[in-house]
């Protein structure tokens, strides 16, 4: 089947034989935007986090039919030249290490600013599964925005 | 340079090569790997590869791992430090493995042992410096003045003193290459470091927020088809019958194990998985689901489950036959590592007190976020291309070269970012599979385990029972000490035979504590357990520092003397003492706490690093306990980016506490039952405790002779103890065996 989909500004036709597969496996292997990580595939782990229509939404559960005719953003959009300030806090902070959870971390903290949170507010939210413990850092950069 | 150290060559040689280009030392330095050195091997490869451009552009190629700890950073600094450079001239590279040398290329530097930094320290040192001193000389001869002295440098510009003439490195390095490298070069003097020692940041980390780090599992090939692999869930377990391939797949491959991957149960040649091959990821995921495949069950599968593991453990706590030299010395032989049990148990009959315990710590998966995959496409008898996160470059080189009958130069090698490595990755057994699917199917494939096979097949850290009785005289001083550990042997399942001492990564932070013990006894068992067992962040010091802390801790409790007080006075080293102190101070151990907060302290070494720490804790529940703070104080020699130690203390700790609170990986019939993380609870941010890190200073930096410690794994051992002695300060209650919580659960976000 085809589907439109709107991702980070731009319209894409994709075809998939299912429409139960999840946007994280459209986004990535079909459209090649893979900054969103695949990490549980269970909704448990956060690291498929993209912004849908301006919400969090995990990509790894979000079938590609109901993501049609939304707006999607990816950490590819999220801005030119990595300067959302949750990027730019991140890279002053030194959050990342592997840096594999970290699209989704920045997807689900620019969400939640998005909707009027102060940085050191939206990140209480942040419930994304981090196996390297950035933790502490996270906490530390988002003070600062 | 006031401070000129004697060196021996850096460089056992240098090769150089003129380009049009510019400067390019390749130096070689001795190939530093724990696992090559527990196996006995030795190697001399190019390890990493220095241009200075005519652009002035300075380019270090390095063919360790970048996997979030931040040696290439590390490495940059201290090239940059050498070579009298601002530190964000250095770019860094990921280089590619090589079997020969010298060769124009980068590095084989196996990512294990927390070993980058540590293992290349004074060589890229020495390579900064022989790089310096070979543009100066460019400048001496320019000039027409040999006259060392008349010249300085500063920001990569020779200053001929008596004429105040300039010439940048750009404008020297074509000349530079042209001559012949000197065996040694003078180094900068400590006292006039401006990069090591400093925090600067991470080159690789602007890549990580806006998604364009390029991990394994992101890697797309022209023409590219897409694997998932399925094995059987039971350990030993092989393909019965061969399934058709289901609509609208390309392949089903069977998958067998390469000789040199299999561990344990997993035999050369077992065809122990298939993978399904198709268009994409998701539907070859689905048709993998679908398919039912038919295994034949070992024999012993039955036998393959937590009780008889432990069983076998506690058999072997009592009684273990002896290694014989030469002999079989099968699964289940007793190894002394120190000492000798018979004057231990005679110092041991004469003591006021005897304490024992028994610690037990499970199995724990790797569970890395980027799960295992691996992208090859494979030309019959022309190329062979492969793109891994690996930590083992040089292991994948010689595993294609041995698959595919390819030279060397005929493969192509490409270290991509790893999600997590934590020694999973340092395995090959996921590339041996993505290059027998490309042959197969005969065109470029990427390959990935869905995070369930992830978890099932791990290679993991190895279960251990750990006994130890000690005694005490009548005034608190320690008589005898008897330990033995009984674990299943990772270099045993790589095929070691091992020595009167058995595993050195099972008896790891057990032996040559500096500890006033009176008479000591250490024995390592071998448990015959196959499940297969790897390279777990901090590997045996992640088993035996708890068992030695925690019970260190008891035996203060039965002398009556507080936890600190009691190691203090038995600690005989006296770095051991600074950074015990160090972590007290920092944990305000002799101040009061607040009410229903407790504290507990443990130290510890490994890889020559020293650390101790004092966890704070509250609210201790029949399912979770409340940890506040975290004090940790490491004295690593040597320390190149201290913002970047840090870090990994901080990512240690976490890791170490989630084995501690949650980790374990448990087996029914062969079969692992954890299988995601909604199994295998971690902590969420909301969960982090407050983390403070403190490095003991050293101030004798350039002593060549001093062995320089890691980082990377030094987080994660002495935590659990600390956390189970604060847990026994605040319920009085022993946690001997690991996880505390061993039926949680991770629910959905």
């Amino acid at each position: 089947m085809t589907l439109q989909l709107n991702v980070n500004g731009q319209n894409h036709q994709v075809n998939v034989s299912d429409g139960s597969m999840p946007l994280l496996w459209v986004l990535r292997d079909l459209l090649g935007l893979t900054g969103t990580k695949y990490g549980c595939g269970i909704e448990v782990c956060g690291a498929c986090t993209v912004m849908v229509d301006g919400q969090p939404e995990l990509s790894c559960d979000l079938d590609v039919t109901s993501a049609a005719g939304r707006k999607i953003v990816t950490i590819e959009g999220l801005s030119a030249n990595r300067s959302h300030p949750v990027q730019q806090a991140w890279v002053a902070g030194q959050v990342p290490q592997c840096g594999y959870c970290q699209s989704g971390v920045i997807m689900t903290m620019a969400c939640k600013m998005k909707a009027g949170a102060r940085g050191s507010d939206a990140v209480k939210e942040v419930k994304n599964l981090c196996v390297c413990g950035t933790y502490q850092r996270m906490k530390e950069a988002s003070k600062t925005i | 340079m006031t401070n000129t150290q004697e060196k021996k060559s850096s460089s056992r040689r240098s090769f150089l090569s003129a380009a049009a280009s510019g400067l390019t030392l390749t130096f070689l330095i001795p190939d530093f790997t724990r696992i090559d050195e527990a196996l006995g091997a030795s190697g001399t490869q190019v390890n990493a590869w220095l241009n200075v451009a005519i652009d002035e552009t300075i380019t270090l190629t390095v063919g360790s791992s970048e996997m979030g700890q931040g040696s290439f950073t590390g490495l940059a600094q201290v090239v940059a430090e050498e070579l009298m450079v601002d530190f964000s001239r250095v770019r860094t590279v990921q280089g590619s493995p090589s079997m020969t040398s010298p060769v124009p290329v980068g590095a084989s530097i196996n990512t294990v042992g927390s070993g980058v930094i540590r293992g290349n320290f004074w060589k890229m040192r020495d390579a900064g410096a022989i790089a310096r001193e070979m543009l100066v000389k460019a400048a001496m001869n320019q000039r027409a003045d040999q006259v060392r002295t008349n010249f300085t440098v500063a920001n990569g510009v020779v200053t001929h003193t008596p004429t105040r003439s300039t010439l940048s490195y750009g404008s020297l390095a074509a000349a530079a290459a042209l001559l012949p490298p000197p065996a040694t070069a003078p180094l900068v003097p400590d006292n006039e470091f401006r990069i090591i020692g400093k925090t600067v940041p991470r080159q690789d980390i602007p890549s990580k927020v806006d998604g364009s780090a390029k991990y394994g599992l992101d890697v797309q090939v022209p023409g590219m088809v897409y694997a998932v692999v399925k094995h059987c869930p039971t350990f030993g377990g092989t393909m019965s019958t061969k399934p058709s391939t289901p609509s609208g797949m390309l392949a089903v491959v069977p998958l067998s194990v390469f000789a040199g991957t299999g561990r344990g149960t997993e035999v050369t040649g077992a065809v122990n998985a298939i993978a399904v091959v198709g268009p994409n990821t998701w539907d070859v995921w689905q048709a993998s689901r679908r398919l039912t495949v038919r295994w034949n069950l070992p024999a012993n599968a039955a036998s393959l489950n937590d009780a008889e593991f432990l069983r076998q453990a506690n058999a072997l706590a009592v009684s273990a036959p002896a290694y014989v030299p030469g002999g079989a010395n099968p699964p289940g032989t007793l190894y002394t590592v120190e000492g000798a049990a018979a004057a231990t148990d005679s110092a041991l009959s004469s003591s006021a007190k005897i304490v024992d315990a028994t610690y037990f710590l499970p199995y724990v998966s790797h569970a890395c976020m980027e799960v295992l995959n691996c992208t090859v496409s494979y030309s019959p008898a022309v190329k062979c291309e492969i793109w891994a996160p690996t930590q083992s470059a040089k292991s994948v080189l010689q595993l294609a070269m041995a698959m595919t009958g390819l030279l060397e130069n005929q493969i192509v090698v490409h270290t991509m970012y790893l999600g997590g490595g934590l020694g999973r990755k340092a395995e090959v057994d996921f590339v041996s599979q993505a290059i027998q699917v490309s042959i197969a199917v005969g065109k470029p494939v990427k390959l990935m385990w869905p995070r369930e096979e992830d978890f099932a097949r791990d290679q993991y850290r190895p279960m251990g029972l750990v006994h130890a009785k000690a005694g005490l005289d009548s005034s608190g001083n320690i008589t005898g000490w008897s330990y033995r550990n009984i674990s299943p042997s990772i270099l045993g399942q790589r095929g070691a035979v091992l020595g009167p001492k058995g595993d050195s990564q099972g008896s790891e932070a057990s032996n040559a504590l500096p500890y006033n013990f009176g008479s000591r006894n250490v024995e390592w068992v071998s448990h015959p357990s196959p499940i297969p067992v790897g390279f777990w962040r901090s590997v045996g010091a992640s088993i035996n520092t708890f068992a030695v802390e925690c019970f260190m801790d008891e035996l203060a409790a039965a002398a009556n003397q507080d936890p600190y007080q009691f190691r203090r006075t038995k600690l005989t080293d006296p770095r051991w003492i600074a950074v015990l102190d160090a972590a007290a101070q920092l944990g305000n151990w002799t101040s009061p706490l607040p009410a229903g907060r407790t504290r507990g302290i443990a130290i510890g070494a490994a890889f020559n690093s020293i650390v101790a720490q004092v966890v704070e804790i509250s609210n201790v529940t029949t399912t979770s306990i409340t940890i506040n703070r975290v004090s940790l104080a490491i004295d690593p020699y040597i320390h190149v980016n201290p913002g970047q130690i840090e870090a990994q203390m901080q990512g240690g700790i976490v890791h170490g506490l989630n084995a501690a609170l949650y980790g374990k990986q448990t087996f029914v019939n062969g079969a692992a039952q954890a299988k995601n993380f909604n199994r295998s609870r971690m902590i969420r941010l909301n969960e982090m405790p407050q983390i403070a890190v403190q490095i003991v200073a050293n101030p004798t930096l350039s002593d060549r002779t001093r062995v320089i410690g890691g980082a990377g794994e030094l987080g994660v051992p002495t935590f659990a103890p600390a956390l189970a002695n604060a847990y026994f300060k605040k319920t009085g209650k022993r946690q001997r065996s690991l996880p505390f919580f061993p039926n949680a659960t991770m629910g959905e976000l």
